[in-house]
């Protein structure tokens, strides 16, 4: 169904290209917010990598591969947003106030806020691999690919993120746990 | 700790939450710009490996029809397909007006022929133009590809592929090893994108020399696939040179190597702020007539919009 309609979108039939964009849109979305963390960017980073895609879609060449082939302009188009954003709002960095889908009851309140300002701190390639790979369950090898990275780049950005959150999590027990004691 | 506060749960946990709904709108827009933008036509390579030969001909016959339309459609001035003027005996190839007509069974006519005519969204455009110098030459117009005998293949073949208006080059670290070695930022200029491909594994580069084509300056660079290379040990079979722009993607190999022992002359010109390659390739059994024609055809290029 997806090939069928890549190959239509191929030669030039909007209506298909659209129908495909439906299919795959809310994935999309799903790793845009949570690379850049804002919706608006979010939505702009999408519709760039749509409408890239529809222009390069005949270097396509096979259209099973479209979505992953997609997800890598997407990750391009959030790396343009993010930069973007970095240029006009230099050290301005606020919390998501987005509404979030399927919370869940293990994360306290404190870990979503140290999780959110470390997510913050990462680079933007960081946060993509991360959200490959914790997101859509994806390998390292399969991020690597998906990225369109070499896999021992992948490898290295994963560990340093990753590090990066756990810290900020320990760091956040460490801190109840002092102030539990001087209580 | 328990297996709740594992923070590795935890991050997973964290990334499974958020926003997971393209608004309507987003679709709308992208609706609104698709029906306005043009979808770019795809140059080269001259054939996948693994192509049933008998479609070959069929399926590069429809990629340079739609090529063609779009030249003909963007080209200011350009003639109606079908309609267009053709070389007048009476001139000389000097004089006359570039074919629009393919190739037929016997080739190109001898005189200009339009390799290219690319435009940019942006507007940028470029038109290069070559001379054909004898018979059995086959491309067609705007397509960036001309084959002698419309064999590009060892032991014999020789041919000449082009890419316009390249703005980001990723040139793979291992062209055998291609999958796992493209760079994550790319040739953005002719000297990074020369010396990218002089760093090339196993390619035998020669050193790159400084080269004016067309009134255009560039670099050329001499490149060998091993004769005893076995493409088929290659990731998915291919002897992959570069990736031209970034969002080609997983499946983007824009060029890639016919067999063992190729030998390409890769000239890359920066043409008004654009980079031009040109790959011109033949194999050590290559007439020396064939390879001779090639470069005359090649240092014939002009450029113009």
């Amino acid at each position: 169904m997806q090939a069928t309609l890549v190959d239509q979108a191929r030669r030039g039939d909007a209506e298909a290209f659209d129908s495909l964009a439906r299919m795959v849109g809310d994935r999309c979305m799903g790793i845009a917010f949570r690379i850049l963390r804002d919706a608006d960017l979010a939505e702009d980073a999408v519709q760039t990598a749509f409408i890239s895609a529809w222009r390069e879609l005949r270097s396509l060449r096979n259209p099973d591969l479209f979505e992953p082939w997609l997800h890598r302009i997407l990750t391009h188009a959030c790396y343009a947003e993010a930069r973007h954003r970095t240029r006009w709002e230099a050290g301005i960095r606020l919390l998501s106030v987005e509404p979030v889908h399927g919370l869940d009851n293990t994360l306290t309140v404190d870990d979503r806020d140290q999780l959110e300002r470390a997510l913050r701190r990462l680079t933007v390639e960081q946060r993509a691999v991360l959200v490959f790979h914790h997101y859509l369950g994806l390998s390292i090898s399969e991020v690597a690919e998906r990225i369109g990275i070499p896999v021992g780049t992948a490898k290295s950005r994963l560990h340093h993120a990753t590090r990066a959150m756990r810290a900020s999590l320990e760091a956040d027990a460490r801190s109840s746990t002092n102030q539990e004691r001087m209580a | 700790m328990t297996a709740s506060r594992d923070p590795d749960r935890l991050i997973h946990a964290f990334l499974g939450e958020g926003l997971d709904e393209l608004p309507d709108p987003v679709y709308d827009a992208v609706r609104d710009r698709i029906e306005t933008t043009r979808q770019r036509a795809v140059i080269g390579p001259w054939r996948t490996s693994d192509m049933n030969r008998y479609l070959k001909p069929g399926l590069a016959a429809a990629a340079v029809v739609v090529i063609a339309v779009v030249a003909f459609n963007l080209l200011p001035g350009a003639p109606a397909p079908g309609g267009g003027p053709t070389p007048s005996p009476s001139v000389s190839p000097s004089e006359a007006e570039p074919s629009t007509q393919p190739s037929t069974a016997a080739g190109l006519p001898e005189g200009p022929h339009v390799l290219f005519n690319f435009q940019s969204l942006e507007g940028a455009s470029v038109q290069m133009t070559v001379t054909i110098p004898a018979p059995g030459w086959f491309g067609d117009w705007g397509s960036g590809i001309l084959l002698k005998n419309d064999n590009p293949d060892p032991p014999e073949g020789s041919g000449m592929i082009v890419f316009a208006g390249v703005e980001d080059l990723y040139v793979y670290g291992d062209p055998c090893a291609w999958s796992t070695t493209r760079p994550d930022t790319p040739a953005t200029t002719v000297d990074e994108a020369v010396a990218a491909l002089a760093a090339q594994a196993s390619r035998d580069a020669s050193a790159p020399a400084d080269i004016t084509l067309g009134g255009y300056t560039g670099k050329a660079i001499t490149l060998h696939v091993p004769d005893d290379a076995n493409l088929a040990d290659c990731d998915e079979g291919i002897f992959a040179m570069f990736q031209e722009s970034a969002v080609s993607g997983v499946d983007g190999v824009s060029r890639y190597a016919q067999g063992p022992g190729q030998i390409d002359e890769v000239w890359i010109l920066d043409v008004d702020g654009l980079m031009v390659v040109i790959d011109w390739a033949y194999y050590e059994g290559t007439p020396a007539d064939d390879v001779a024609e090639l470069r005359a055809i090649v240092e014939s290029a002009t450029f113009g919009e």
